[in-house]
């Protein structure tokens, strides 16, 4: 009965739709938060996150809401692992409504977080934060995409998510066929190449790769950032100057993944190949590099059996593509607010950051000692090597909104040689500008 | 008696008047889900909004440079090849497959042949677009994919193409996989139609000596025409809104060679967060389908008329 | 349109001008038959037989995978026969989404949507088949946008009035909203068959006083039913496998449907194949079953209630 009523008023209302149209949302984020500790009196904590279960994500948070009802006895944690593709495509949705989660895990980034920071939808964590010390756990290039301003552009103002976990490009070799063709792990990018052509003349392609999503983007960011330094970060990802396409370090990189092309580093059919098929190739061993993120990393622990393999760092890289991992953000219309901000502090305790290390995550505020896995003690020395450069340099895709699929279908063209170098900075280039002037 | 023609009229126009009662359900219906939220996109079509906030008026703005977006055309020249692959190919080998499973081994073989075989046409239709991507995408890899390593095989290394990664290929690998997909509905929906013909039709055509092929043009074909009509429309207006097969095949890639107006209003509104643009090209698409279909139905009316007298 | 046909029936074209006696013709036709059973029947069967196979291919390619464990998986690629049977992913599946409730959930939005839409497009068609009303065609055509729109150009609109109507992440809305736009396609197929609905039948009717109502359920209902079964089960297979409006209308797990849950193995980066696979596997079977029991049906003939 009450939702027929319901149907009619909407009914009635649909000429005000027009004016109207979610108004509704963003006056809800003007309400103050700041009263944020105080006791909710909530017996229930809605969490939503999208980690398997038995990534080093899932294995820590899983562990992390054990901890916290045992610490909150009479509180229930109502756990939901979500699909990616839901929170990715209808988070704003979600969280103007009184549906939603009490706290959830949000991809960061301007055209995610920012974009819900910037409407109201997110709770301000600034207080918070130095409160519990989250602030002084995180390096500077961490809390880049933890902060948002006005507008929800990241690396300044207040705090609206809290990362876990970071993440960062690397290169997977494998070490029988490194061997078996005599070749050392390079430490230049000049070194790089000469291996890479000890293979092409053996007759292996070297380098595992797919032009349908992801990979190709990184490695031609990881290229530009060979020769680029933190101004051109700040400025190619947070606008603080303007970029120039048709110069170094941008014009270096299109030009070398050319290059690359030419000389058979990549194979030329991996066009349409998703980044799934690219790591099925190198866990197969029939490439014997790939050059992609950490996140393959216990994929690679648990699905390699054939061959001995490692990681290095992209030779001769002080930048490296790479972040902070997705964010814990506190919807403005949490209920829970206060048992939020306590599941998120139980996340940074050392023991639940030792168990995302061990097993294949690379933890953020852990205890260099807790971490008793071998391999991936490996794998988080790496990423220690370019925290202490402050080397994150996020993602090329990430300063304007839909930039993904622009750079995609350029990298297609140069795997492809439908296209130069040029024409396809070009390309690039002007979607860049595009959105910058409509970025804010 | 011109009381009673009257009184006649009057009550069938009133008789008439209650045959409305039966379309309030369904316009109600409509005028919730379907016009209210048309009227609105259409709206948000004539402002910058990104799916958040309030919209901010820009009049045509958004139309203006959907005129100039090279990308636009591009996708509805893919439609037209869609069209030919969910309209085209499937009607005329369903057609065939249908009067072959119904009225050649129908006849000739136990019923359940063919009740087998409609099924099995029909089972791409069944399964989710998201699995039958994946799917695809392993037996379309260039390396290692199925197909490829099949022509290896057998020597043909030279037709082993890069199915969906070149420019060249990519559409028409697309629709190969469209017909796979959209076969099973034409053939089901002959197969039904076929059931309704009377027998009597082929057996005296039989007796007159007409071949096979003779009786599937003279009677089959002018026979099932009402449900050819409903299966082209039907299949025409998918073929224009294609998108979820796209979305998990190539993204509209390679270079953007597949993709399609659906598609591309989708990158608007989701991944581009640019609603009011998405809403702009979504709009040109409905009203370009909407126009299709009107002259199809109008085509259909002047169809049965001709024949009904 | 159909009655159309039934005009049409005894002149069409080729066909013979004498009705031949039927008996005769019945004589004659075991003979016609036997002519028929040589080995021309064999190859034409091989034929249809390999396009089946081959259509088919992508499905075995999904068996082969589902019953293969990840490591596998990995090593030796989706193509690769599995060396021994893995049904951990089938059980993994199972419990990860918790099939039992999505299920349920899958059947009863179906299950609601199918029989409503038929509901609608039969009030509809009557209205618009048998009823006449003026300017049936182009309302026809103005219920059939709901078939035009694209999906996406409904998103947000229809969440915004979800929304205002507390019908957000609840099943009905999206019930309803799939009822509105399934049964635009049964309106226009409706109608289409019944407007060539034989009017001595109705007439009949109404000389022994039935009024509008009783003429729909006593007389129109039973000769159209065939046909619509062919529309429940359309419907209901159409809407199973919808994905996009229960993504975003659907938000709890508890209300949500098989494809959104099979959505939830494919992450950001990363994706589960083995478990897709066995995942797709089990989530096809209810609609494959529902179509094998219903198949019967659908021999029967789309618009075989029209006919005579």
């Amino acid at each position: 009965m009450k939702r027929r009523a319901g149907l009619l008023a909407g009914l009635l209302t649909i000429p005000l739709a027009l004016a109207a149209c979610s108004s509704g949302a963003a006056s809800d984020g003007t309400s103050a938060s700041g009263d944020s500790s105080a006791a909710s009196g909530a017996t229930t904590l809605k969490l939503w996150h999208y980690e398997g279960d038995t990534s080093a994500m899932g294995i820590a948070w899983t562990e992390a809401i054990k901890v916290f009802e045992t610490e909150h006895p009479g509180v229930t944690v109502e756990f939901e692992q979500k699909a990616f593709e839901q929170i990715q495509q209808t988070a704003g949705m979600v969280l103007s409504s009184d549906q939603g989660p009490d706290i959830m895990e949000y991809n960061k980034g301007n055209a995610t977080a920012g974009l819900l920071a910037s409407q109201g939808l997110l709770t301000d964590l600034t207080a918070v934060a130095t409160e519990r010390g989250w602030d002084a756990k995180l390096s500077s290039s961490l809390q880049t995409t933890a902060r948002y301003d006005d507008k929800g552009i990241m690396g300044s103002g207040s705090w609206y998510g809290v990362p876990n976990y970071g993440e960062f490009v690397t290169v997977y070799y494998n070490k029988d066929l490194f061997a078996k063709n005599g070749i050392e792990v390079p430490t230049t990018l000049a070194e790089m190449e000469t291996a890479m052509d000890t293979f092409v003349a053996a007759g292996v392609t070297p380098l595992a790769m797919s032009g349908a999503e992801y990979p190709a983007g990184q490695l031609y960011y990881e290229l530009a950032l060979s020769k680029a330094d933190r101004d051109f970060v700040n400025a190619y990802q947070t606008f603080t100057a303007p970029v120039d396409f048709a110069k170094d370090p941008l014009k270096s990189g299109a030009e070398t993944f050319d290059q690359w092309i030419q000389k058979g580093y990549v194979s030329t059919d991996s066009a349409s190949l998703k980044a799934e098929d690219m790591g099925l190739g190198f866990i197969a061993g029939t490439y014997p590099m790939m050059v992609s993120g950490s996140w393959w990393y216990g994929r690679m622990v648990s699905d390699i059996t054939g061959f001995d393999w490692g990681v290095f760092n992209f030779p001769g890289n002080k930048l490296n593509a790479g972040s902070s991992g997705n964010l814990w953000v506190v919807p403005e219309n949490s209920k829970a607010k206060d048992l939020a901000y306590d599941f998120i502090d139980i996340t940074m305790r050392p023991e639940i950051q030792a168990l995302l290390g061990n097993n294949g995550g690379l933890p953020i505020a852990a205890n260099a000692a807790d971490i008793t896995d071998p391999k991936s003690k490996e794998l988080i020395s790496a990423f220690n090597e370019v925290l202490d450069n402050d080397g994150l340099a996020f993602y090329p895709d990430w300063p304007v909104p839909g930039y993904y699929d622009v750079l995609v279908a350029g990298f297609q063209k140069l795997i492809n040689q439908s296209a130069s170098p040029q024409a396809v900075l070009d390309e690039i280039g002007t979607a860049y500008q595009d959105g910058a002037a409509n970025a804010g | 008696m011109t009381t009673l023609s009257a009184d006649r009229v009057r009550k069938r126009a009133r008789s008439r008047a209650s045959y409305w009662l039966y379309l309030i359900p369904g316009g109600l219906l409509f005028a919730v889900v379907i016009a209210a939220p048309f009227g609105m996109n259409l709206y948000y079509s004539l402002t910058k909004w990104p799916g958040l906030g309030s919209p901010r008026w820009v009049g045509l703005d958004n139309y203006v440079r959907l005129m100039g977006d090279d990308t636009f055309w591009m996708s509805f020249r893919n439609s037209l090849a869609m069209i030919v692959a969910m309209v085209v190919v499937p009607t005329l080998l369903g057609l065939l497959l249908a009067a072959v499973l119904f009225d050649y081994l129908g006849k000739r073989f136990p019923s359940r042949v063919a009740s087998v075989l409609r099924a099995t046409y029909y089972l791409p239709q069944i399964l989710p677009v998201a699995v039958a991507g994946i799917l695809w995408g392993w037996i379309l890899n260039p390396q290692t994919g199925a197909l490829n390593v099949l022509l290896r095989r057998v020597g043909l290394d030279s037709l082993a193409l890069n199915w969906l990664g070149s420019t060249s290929t990519a559409l028409p690998t697309v629709m190969m996989v469209m017909i796979w997909v959209q076969i099973g509905y034409p053939v089901v929906i002959f197969m039904a139609a076929l059931s309704r013909v009377d027998p009597e039709l082929y057996e005296a055509a039989e007796l007159d000596g007409a071949g096979w092929f003779r009786r599937f043009r003279a009677i089959t074909i002018p026979q099932i025409k009402p449900e050819t009509f409903v299966v082209t429309l039907t299949c025409t207006i998918a073929a224009l809104k294609v998108f979820g097969p796209i979305y998990v095949l190539t993204k509209g890639g390679p270079e953007n060679s597949t993709n399609v107006p659906s598609y591309f209003s989708y990158q608007s509104y989701f991944p581009k967060s640019q609603v009011g643009y998405g809403a702009a090209i979504s709009t040109v698409l409905t009203v370009i389908v909407v126009i299709v279909s009107i002259v199809f139905m109008r085509v259909q009316a002047v169809s049965e008329r001709k024949e009904g007298s | 349109m159909a009655a159309d046909l039934t005009d049409v029936v005894p002149t069409t074209g080729a066909v013979s001008t004498r009705p031949p006696d039927s008996s005769v013709r019945r004589a004659q036709r075991g003979g016609a038959s036997a002519l028929h059973r040589g080995p021309g029947r064999w190859i034409v069967l091989t034929l249809v037989v390999l396009v089946a196979v081959t259509m088919m291919v992508p499905f075995a390619i999904m068996l082969l995978n589902a019953f293969k464990s990840p490591a596998e998986y990995s090593q030796n690629g989706p193509l690769s026969l599995p060396t021994h049977l893995y049904t951990d992913g089938l059980v993994n599946f199972w419990n990860r989404v918790q099939y039992p409730g999505k299920l349920a959930n899958s059947i009863m939005i179906s299950g609601a949507v199918a029989i409503l839409a038929t509901l609608v497009s039969l009030l509809n068609a009557y209205a618009l088949g048998i009823g006449r009303v003026r300017g049936r065609l182009s309302i026809v055509t103005l219920f059939l946008l709901a078939n035009m729109l694209p999906q996406e150009a409904l998103i947000y609109p229809l969440y915004w009035l979800a929304k205002q109507t507390h019908l957000y992440n609840t099943q009905l809305v999206v019930i309803i909203i799939f009822t509105a736009i399934q049964s635009a396609f049964g309106t226009y197929l409706l109608s289409s068959v019944f407007s060539t609905f034989p009017p001595s039948v109705l007439e009949a009717a109404s000389l022994d006083g039935a009024n509008r109502w009783q003429v729909l359920w006593r007389v129109v209902f039973p000769i159209s039913r065939p046909t619509l079964a062919v529309l429940v089960i359309f419907f209901f297979i159409w809407t199973w496998n919808e994905f996009f409006i229960p993504l975003v209308m659907l938000i709890d797990n508890a209300t949500q449907t098989i494809p959104v849950a099979l959505a939830s193995l494919q992450g950001d980066r990363l994706m589960d194949a083995p478990t897709i696979n066995a995942g797709s596997l089990i989530s096809l079977l209810p609609a494959v079953i529902f179509f094998l029991i219903f198949q019967r049906t659908l021999t029967r003939g789309i618009t075989a209630g029209a006919v005579k």
